[in-house]
């Protein structure tokens, strides 16, 4: 969040702007009256559904609550027992990285890779298009949940498949070492969300970068390097933004595929699903508040380090040209 | 959000400025403001891309060809998902294979009936009034507080701007606990209140970023010559603005709607009689571990529930695409 | 600050909204004594189960309209799972259904916080127990009150696949052997199975098989004050006789993760499985097989000789401490608990039937039958029934499911599992 508006960029400024905002000035006065009454739903709903909850659960994080006797203070209790005294805790953490730090990067790429396939055809890619996206808007229902349990069953099509040129793995879905990118290629599968922001993003990219660089002889791999890429560099921060905060919040497909259990052996026990568990079936609000603390400090820090980095890689058009 | 606070700071409190980092894709010119996106470049344009008039026929063979077997497997999972529902309750977790071994009408007849005395018709409409109504709810608050962050310059209005981008981070876990027992103080579980009020206060922040973006493409010459003849806000908003947002009230319209029509956690939680139902949840009923788990009825209304979704993606596809690429929304 | 044409729509849509919290509370109270027929009254029933068990009840509920039409029955389930997270949460806003399905395992819970209603003013009179055996009453009696009455009764077991043991050529088992025969018997059906059938699935991944071992030497997982009664070396003794099951004899755990919620029995997998005797009926449903596709035999024990199983109350049902109308409450339930109608429409499918009355309009199918029989010839193994399970008893048993996977997909070790069962189970002890 810090940074997420450090980045300066020309935007569509205002022309000029008129007078400052100050006080006696009936215009101001005026204006700060209109922008807080269009203002007032979005208002309600921040202050009452989302910052106030917020805050409610910081301080249930310090309690022990069980919902039926009023919450007991005991301080920082909660985050001690979940580093200290709680494997299945840590474990969730080992999984929720895992399949955050595995998982986005490949569906980028795949998106990336097929936006630049799909980016050389003229004819039919809206078709293509069009089928490569339809996952992205299901991918998180009961029913594809359970497509999948089968999909990667023992002597389901993936097993099969897999048969075929040798790989006798088995099944996915009980395979402790599986099971993880089992929900990877969950994820993978819906690359069509952000494959769609990348081509937008190709078909941005001016035609004449591409003719300057065959002037000077490039290959097409040079071309991908030194044109296509840092073109899209911001187009790739965004969705590596985005699809990281998408990942750790990662909960419904979990939850389905594993019944709710986050196994086999805790490999689909990801955070959210353990403080889901934690919270409404154990009853342990406190420890459950907490564990959401933490899942919001976690994706806080990786958003902050995203940012950090993107100086380094992100360039923008100005800068290329 | 915590975040937010400390950023806060460094934010002018200009409006415009504030949004930029996730601006940079449509300020640079590199992909896609909404009205670039909205007119796709002409073909013979297009086909001066990367080596575009050098293709060879071969490559461009061999290509479709990887294009069409990514398909094949990219949409195996739904012909299996329409293949399934023909098998009975007993194969799965026995029969893996894509044709079933008895195929049978049971499992929609099954799902006809309904559960509990309820018609699945019933489960349709309450998901379809819901749907609905968090259409209506996101269409009117967001496009307000859009206008505003967009529009308005006022006192504090950056800091704000913020925070409803920082809600976009937020981890939805977060709050969920508080929100159920705020509004269980109220008395208003097993109403569609909890699920549907947040759309009223645009508490989405997905569809007020999409239209503060939208907003800020619409020249403000517009404006400024409606406020010469004397016109307040709300004019502007509702005569200049609203028109002019058509587009992008169409792709927030469809994504409300679909992800309303998707939802699970929020109705598992705050929804108690079948009769008020939406389908996901009725889905669950099929589906229970306890007694008898009648994978086939599931299987079956999971189908017929993604019809909907299925039928407004073919028929609005266009909108929904052009919105993830100009927003990065995500479906 | 808004225009004219705005308005109207803001209002709208606050108008829609307020319509629909319309939609929220139920009648109106007269905590009185006897229920008067003229007033109309709605109560909210819920229980837990699928599409099936609630059919019935809607049958169930239209006789019982029939005696009574001014009470309007609303009902509303969901699987067990979602039924208690949703019940935890309405029970932190004193908004309990009025008349509920209830688990032994949260009876503690619930009623240590006031949250059931006391039933001793309508016992024998709105409800009438003349049906019920002193010991099926006593079950639900939490601190010397009475707070929710069984529907039925079930005794721990074990289920057998007759069709698998017919391919195999295993003779059933016998019952009542010591466990390590039992796995010698898995054994042979497993290395006649040949890898795609087994014997069973590890008995050592369910809290209920570590209670009758210890139940068997003479003690009970908790005791009265809710301490735990046994010691890391007791349960580490326990899993630790549970390795030759794991090492090859029983259904490899990575197998029963694909079928879950199934478990062994249940897909196929298995040709025995240790479980609560009123399953059978979801066997059926999950396997697709006939009704003597099915046995039942009496699970290993421990010592020859001890009384180790018990009756437990299968489901109960109970009366939230909040409802408006405790009269036409305890008439609902009487009428569920003891209607022999109610008995016919619902056969086994909540256990068998504790009230003798309700028993009576039974027409006991094949299945049922071999259930009634199985719990008549397991007297001389029946003890005293354990107290009444300790509050988060349910996260306790999931918490040793849970590590049983885990031992059998061989994640931990036996040692951290006895560590991470004793400590979750003082920390919910303890809150």
């Amino acid at each position: 969040m810090t940074v997420l508006t450090t980045t300066k960029a020309p935007v569509t400024v205002a022309p000029a702007r008129r007078r400052q905002p100050g006080r006696g000035n009936p215009r101001a006065r005026r204006e700060l009256l209109a922008g807080y009454g269009f203002l007032v739903p979005w208002l309600i709903g921040f202050f009452g559904l989302t910052l106030g909850p917020m805050v409610m659960s910081l301080y249930l994080s310090f309690t022990r609550y069980n919902i039926f006797t009023p919450p007991e203070f005991i301080g920082l209790a909660n985050y001690v027992r979940m580093f200290t005294d709680d494997p299945v805790f840590i474990k969730s953490v080992k999984v929720t990285l895992t399949y955050v730090l595995a998982g986005t990067p490949l569906k980028l790429a795949a998106a990336l890779g097929v936006a630049l396939l799909l980016n050389y055809f003229t004819k039919g890619s809206g078709f293509f298009r069009s089928a490569f996206y339809a996952p992205s808007l299901i991918g998180a229902s009961v029913s594809i949940a359970i497509v999948w349990r089968a999909m990667f069953g023992t002597d389901g099509p993936v097993d099969s498949a897999l048969g075929l040129i040798g790989l006798d793995l088995g099944g996915w879905v009980g395979n402790v070492d599986l099971a993880i990118p089992m929900m990877i290629c969950l994820t993978i599968w819906q690359f069509g969300a952000p494959m769609v922001i990348f081509l937008a993003g190709l078909q941005g990219i001016p035609q004449e970068l591409y003719e300057a660089a065959e002037v000077d002889g490039a290959s097409s791999l040079a071309k991908f390097r030194h044109v296509t890429l840092p073109m899209l560099s911001s187009v790739i921060f965004f969705n590596l933004l985005l699809e990281t905060i998408h990942a750790f919040q990662v909960f419904g497909s979990a939850f389905i595929i594993s019944n709710g259990s986050g196994s086999p052996g805790g490999m689909l026990n990801f955070m959210t699903l353990y403080m889901y568990k934690r919270g409404f079936a154990d009853m342990q609000m406190g420890y459950a508040a907490a564990i959401a603390w933490v899942v919001l400090i976690f994706v806080a820090i990786v958003a902050a380090l995203l940012f950090r980095s993107s100086k380094a890689w992100v360039h923008y058009a100005g800068e290329t040209r | 959000m915590n975040a937010t606070a400390s950023s806060a700071s460094a934010v002018p409190a200009d409006s415009a400025a504030t949004s930029v980092a996730l601006t940079t894709t449509a300020s640079n010119g590199v992909p896609a403001a909404p009205t670039t996106a909205a007119h796709p470049q002409p073909w013979a344009e297009r086909l001066r891309r990367i080596g575009g008039p050098r293709r060879s026929p071969l490559a461009m063979i061999v290509w479709f060809v990887i294009l069409l077997a990514l398909t094949a497997v990219i949409l195996y999972p739904l012909i299996w998902l329409a293949f399934a529902t023909f098998k009975p309750s007993s194969e799965f977790g026995q029969n893996f294979s894509l044709i079933p071994w008895e195929a049978t009408l049971d499992n929609f007849r099954k799902v006809l009936r309904g559960i509990a005395g309820v018609p699945l018709s019933r489960f349709f409409l309450n998901s379809l009034l819901v749907a609905c109504l968090a259409v209506a709810g996101t269409l009117i608050s967001a496009s307000m507080a859009a206008y505003a962050f967009a529009r308005i310059k006022f006192r504090g209005v950056g800091g704000l701007f913020t925070c409803m981008i920082g809600t976009l981070l937020l981890p939805f876990h977060v709050i969920i606990i508080p929100q159920y027992i705020m509004f269980n103080k109220m008395g208003l579980i097993d109403t569609y209140v909890p699920l549907v009020i947040g759309k009223f206060l645009a508490c989405e922040a997905f569809f007020v970023f999409l239209m503060v973006q939208f907003i800020r493409n619409i020249p403000r010459d517009l404006d400024e010559a409606a406020r010469i003849d004397g016109a307040g806000h709300p004019r502007i908003f509702l005569s200049v603005i609203l028109p002019l947002l058509r587009p992008a009230l169409i792709t927030s319209a469809i994504f409300a709607f679909i992800w309303s029509w998707n939802d699970f956690l929020s109705p598992l939680i705050y929804l108690t009689s079948p009769e008020r139902y939406t389908l996901p949840i009725a889905l669950r009923l099929f589906n229970d571990a306890t007694s008898t788990s009648d994978y086939g009825a599931t299987v079956a209304a999971s189908f017929a529930a993604l019809i909907p979704v299925l039928l407004f993606f073919l028929f609005f596809q266009r909108f929904l695409i052009q919105g993830v690429a100009t927003q990065g929304l995500k479906g | 600050m808004f225009s004219k044409k705005l308005a109207p729509a803001l209002g709208l849509g606050l108008a829609a909204a307020l319509l629909l919290t319309g939609c929220g509370g139920s009648g109106s109270s007269d905590p009185s004594g006897s229920l008067d027929p003229n007033q109309q009254i709605t109560l909210d029933l819920a229980f837990w189960g699928n599409d099936v068990r609630a059919g019935m009840y809607e049958e169930a509920i239209v006789l019982f309209n029939q005696q009574y039409p001014n009470i309007k029955v609303s009902q509303t389930f969901l699987g067990f799972p979602e039924f208690w997270e949703k019940r935890q949460i309405e029970a932190a806003g004193g908004g309990l259904p009025d008349v509920m399905m209830f688990d032994y395992s949260y009876l503690r819970q619930y009623s240590e916080n006031g949250l059931l209603l006391d039933l001793a003013p309508y016992l024998g009179s709105t409800i009438k127990t003349d049906g019920f055996t002193e010991a099926a009453l006593g079950i639900g009696v939490v601190d010397g009150h009475t707070t929710a009455i069984s529907i039925g009764t079930n005794a721990w077991a074990m289920y057998l696949n007759n069709d698998i043991l017919t391919a195999t050529g295993v003779a059933p088992y016998p019952g009542n052997t010591s466990f390590a025969d039992y796995d010698a018997w898995m054994d042979q059906v497993t290395q006649a199975g040949g890898g795609t059938v087994y014997g069973g699935q590890d008995w050592s991944g369910r809290i209920q098989n570590f209670e009758i071992w210890l139940r068997g030497q003479g003690k009970d997982l908790f005791t009265d004050a809710s301490e735990v009664n046994f010691t890391a070396a007791e349960l580490k003794a326990f899993w630790e006789a549970g390795q030759p099951g794991r090492d090859g004899i029983c259904v490899p755990q990575s197998k029963l993760e694909e079928v879950y919620p199934k478990f062994g029995l249940g897909s196929g997998l298995a040709a025995t499985e240790l479980t609560w005797d009123n399953f059978g009926a979801s066997y059926l449903g999950d396997l697709g097989v006939e009704q003597t596709s099915l046995a039942i035999a009496a699970p290993p024990i421990y010592r020859a000789g001890a009384q180790d199983l018990y009756l437990k109350p299968s489901m109960m049902h109970a009366i939230a401490a909040n409802t408006d109308q405790p009269v036409a409450a305890a008439t609902l339930v009487d009428f569920l608990l003891n209607s022999e109608a109610v008995g016919a429409i619902f056969g086994t499918n909540r256990g068998i039937p504790a009230s003798a009355t309700q028993l009576a309009g039974v027409n006991l199918d094949p299945l049922s039958q071999k259930i009634y029989d199985y719990e008549q010839s397991i007297a001389d193994r029946l003890g005293a029934a354990p107290p009444v399970p300790v509050v988060g008893y349910g996260t306790i048993e999931e918490k040793f499911r849970v590590l049983g996977t885990e031992l059998g997909l061989g994640t931990i070790t036996v040692d951290q599992a006895v560590d991470q069962f004793l400590s979750e189970v003082s920390h919910v002890l303890n809150s």
